[in-house]
């Protein structure tokens, strides 16, 4: 569990992080997001004690990060991609580590084949590209076999296969019972990976939320369905707080029901369906509408107009 | 205190991975492991033995005794013995070894590594400590290797020459395990410089400075403030302990290497609190 009260970090007179306080519960995955320079980098520096907050707390189990006896076993981290000296392998990076806490060389070795890297695992770490490095980190942050694990911006230059790693990998964390808390700027990856979702800009909290809440306030969540009798399954949707939109006479627009109770609704009723996709696309809207006036860097529209 | 049960098995039985304690001697073993697993660190400690050896047995070969009847010119005009021979290597060591030390610590910043470090060891002094024990103490033992391999073989150079010494002479065990020590004292200076400044570029550039450039400069100081000031400076402080006779513009060799001790000494204090105080 990592718990952040009033969480204030300034570099002269920039504040960074501003009275920030959110949980991260065992048994779920945490979404902490933001645009670039919201301060979530920033954050979990402060959660392993690497900055020092100006005014505030954040406590991991119940702790200061440094008052824990065996850190590694209370929290592994995934801070920037290569916090590693190139020249050397991930086995001596990773033996380094677990010599501190007394790991055994075994466990070094399970967690280079749970990343994936056996094959790489003596070669120097400068010569890994961008997904073999965040894979090392990863390795790294599960080391100490931690009941929280916290990665910022994990999925960075991952390939697909990559990115599917480590939606499963965050999932079985969780079932254990681990919090798990993970960083991104993009909100439609981290809505199909997270259960909570912690929203921060400029430093200050702006939601924290879990994310069907936030999916059904932001009135995304829309689904696409598609059948050839799209009338006749228009008219089983029907609902007080449901909403179809007919766009074609094979295609509807249904919100206020998730794809799982329509493909229920149509298989009551003998409905073929030959499309049902959740719509992300308006889930990233409803997260840069609330995130827009809180921007660090606002890029300028091409024409050279002021954006809104 | 209660049993810990054993949750049934769900994703097969998952037993957690045992984890002791942060303890300095675990840091220190950690810290061991780093410094095998770069390469720097074998090219140094190798380049280091090599100069001072190699250096060391050409300059008692090539010792030609008639010809330094004047006084030779490189030795600020003291009279040449079989130790300055043998220790002909050690300015170049010195800065090979002050390197090492800086890029042992610098180096963690300008590659990050000091993240993964410190959210090891949140307490964070022990890294430093480890570091200094580790660079000082192996510096100190190739150094002494070298310095003898080099008195050894110089001594066939030069044997039948009127400089020539054996370690049983007056102050020479003295001098020679006197320059393993300034070695490995230079060694933690580096470490300490790396730590305090961050940059190996930096932390370079502060060792060659004070160490060779800082005692030429001085050289603008006034005659009186310069002879009392001189002796102090870090490598002329140093460089006592490794004379074989003692002059009255140095320090003794004790109380020389004392005052290169305590330079070395602040300077790791102040690495020690900013390591501790500021953020990475």
């Amino acid at each position: 569990m990592i718990e952040a009260r009033e969480l204030t970090k300034r570099y002269g007179d920039k504040t960074v992080v501003d009275r920030l306080s959110f949980t991260v519960k065992p048994g779920e995955v945490t979404g902490f997001l933001g645009p670039n320079g919201a301060g979530k980098s920033t954050t979990m520096r402060m959660v392993l004690g690497l900055d020092a907050p100006t005014a505030g707390t954040v406590t991991v189990n119940g702790r200061a990060y440094a008052g824990h006896g065996a850190p590694l076993h209370e929290i592994g981290a995934l801070l920037e991609a290569k916090s590693v000296h190139p020249g050397r392998s991930a086995v001596g990076h990773l033996t380094a580590l677990a010599q501190t806490h007394g790991i055994a060389r075994k466990r070094v070795d399970e967690v280079i084949e749970l990343a994936g890297l056996g094959s790489v695992a003596h070669k120097r770490v400068g010569a890994f590209s961008l997904g073999m490095g965040q894979r090392l980190g990863i390795a790294a942050a599960l080391l100490g076999d931690p009941e929280v694990v916290m990665l910022d911006e994990p999925v960075n230059g991952l390939d697909p296969e990559g990115v599917l790693w480590i939606r499963n990998l965050l999932a079985d964390l969780a079932a254990e019972g681990r919090a798990v808390l993970l960083s991104s700027h993009l909100m439609s990856e981290t809505a199909q990976i997270a259960d909570h979702l912690v929203i921060i800009g400029r430093g200050r909290l702006l939601a924290d939320t879990t994310v069907a809440d936030f999916v059904r306030e932001s009135g995304a969540g829309a689904v696409k369905v598609a059948s050839d009798e799209a009338a006749k399954l228009q008219a089983l949707l029907a609902g007080p707080d449901v909403a179809v939109t007919a766009s074609n006479e094979t295609e509807l627009l249904v919100s206020g029901l998730d794809a799982r109770a329509i493909g229920q609704v149509a298989l009551r009723h003998g409905v073929p369906l030959h499309e049902l996709t959740p719509l992300g696309a308006s889930l990233e809207e409803a997260f840069m509408d609330l995130t827009t006036d809180e921007l660090e860097y606002r890029s300028a529209p091409a024409d050279g107009r002021s954006a809104r | 205190m209660t049993i810990a049960l054993e949750r049934p098995a769900e994703g097969g039985n998952k037993t957690r991975t045992p984890v002791k304690p942060v303890r300095f001697r675990r840091v220190l073993l950690s810290e061991t492991t780093k410094f095998r697993t770069i390469r720097s660190t074998w090219i140094c400690l190798a380049l280091g033995l090599v100069l001072l050896g190699l250096f060391g047995s050409i300059g008692a070969f090539t010792y030609d005794g008639a010809g330094v009847t004047d006084g030779p010119p490189g030795i600020s005009g003291r009279p040449l013995d079989a130790v300055s021979l043998a220790l002909m290597g050690l300015s170049f060591a010195s800065l090979v070894v002050g390197v090492f030390g800086v890029l042992s610590t610098a180096g963690e910043y300008s590659t990050g590594t000091i993240r993964s470090t410190l959210a090891a060891v949140p307490k964070r002094l022990p890294v430093l400590w480890a570091k200094a024990i580790l660079a000082g103490g192996a510096v100190f033992a190739i150094s002494a290797v070298g310095v003898f391999a080099a008195f050894l073989i110089g001594s066939v150079g030069l044997d039948g020459e009127a400089i020539s010494l054996s370690f049983t002479d007056d102050g020479v065990l003295r001098a020679l395990f006197g320059a393993a020590l300034y070695l490995g004292l230079v060694a933690v200076f580096g470490v300490a410089l790396g730590a305090l400044l961050r940059s190996p570029a930096g932390g370079i550039a502060a060792l060659v400075s004070i160490l060779l450039i800082l005692p030429g400069l001085a050289m603008l100081l006034p005659d009186s403030w310069y002879d009392a000031l001189n002796p102090y400076f870090p490598s002329n402080a140093g460089g006592a302990v490794y004379a074989l006779t003692e002059t009255s513009d140095r320090l003794s060799p004790g109380a020389g290497i004392a005052v290169f001790a305590g330079w070395v000494a602040v300077t790791l204090a102040a690495a020690a609190f900013r390591l501790k105080k500021t953020d990475v």
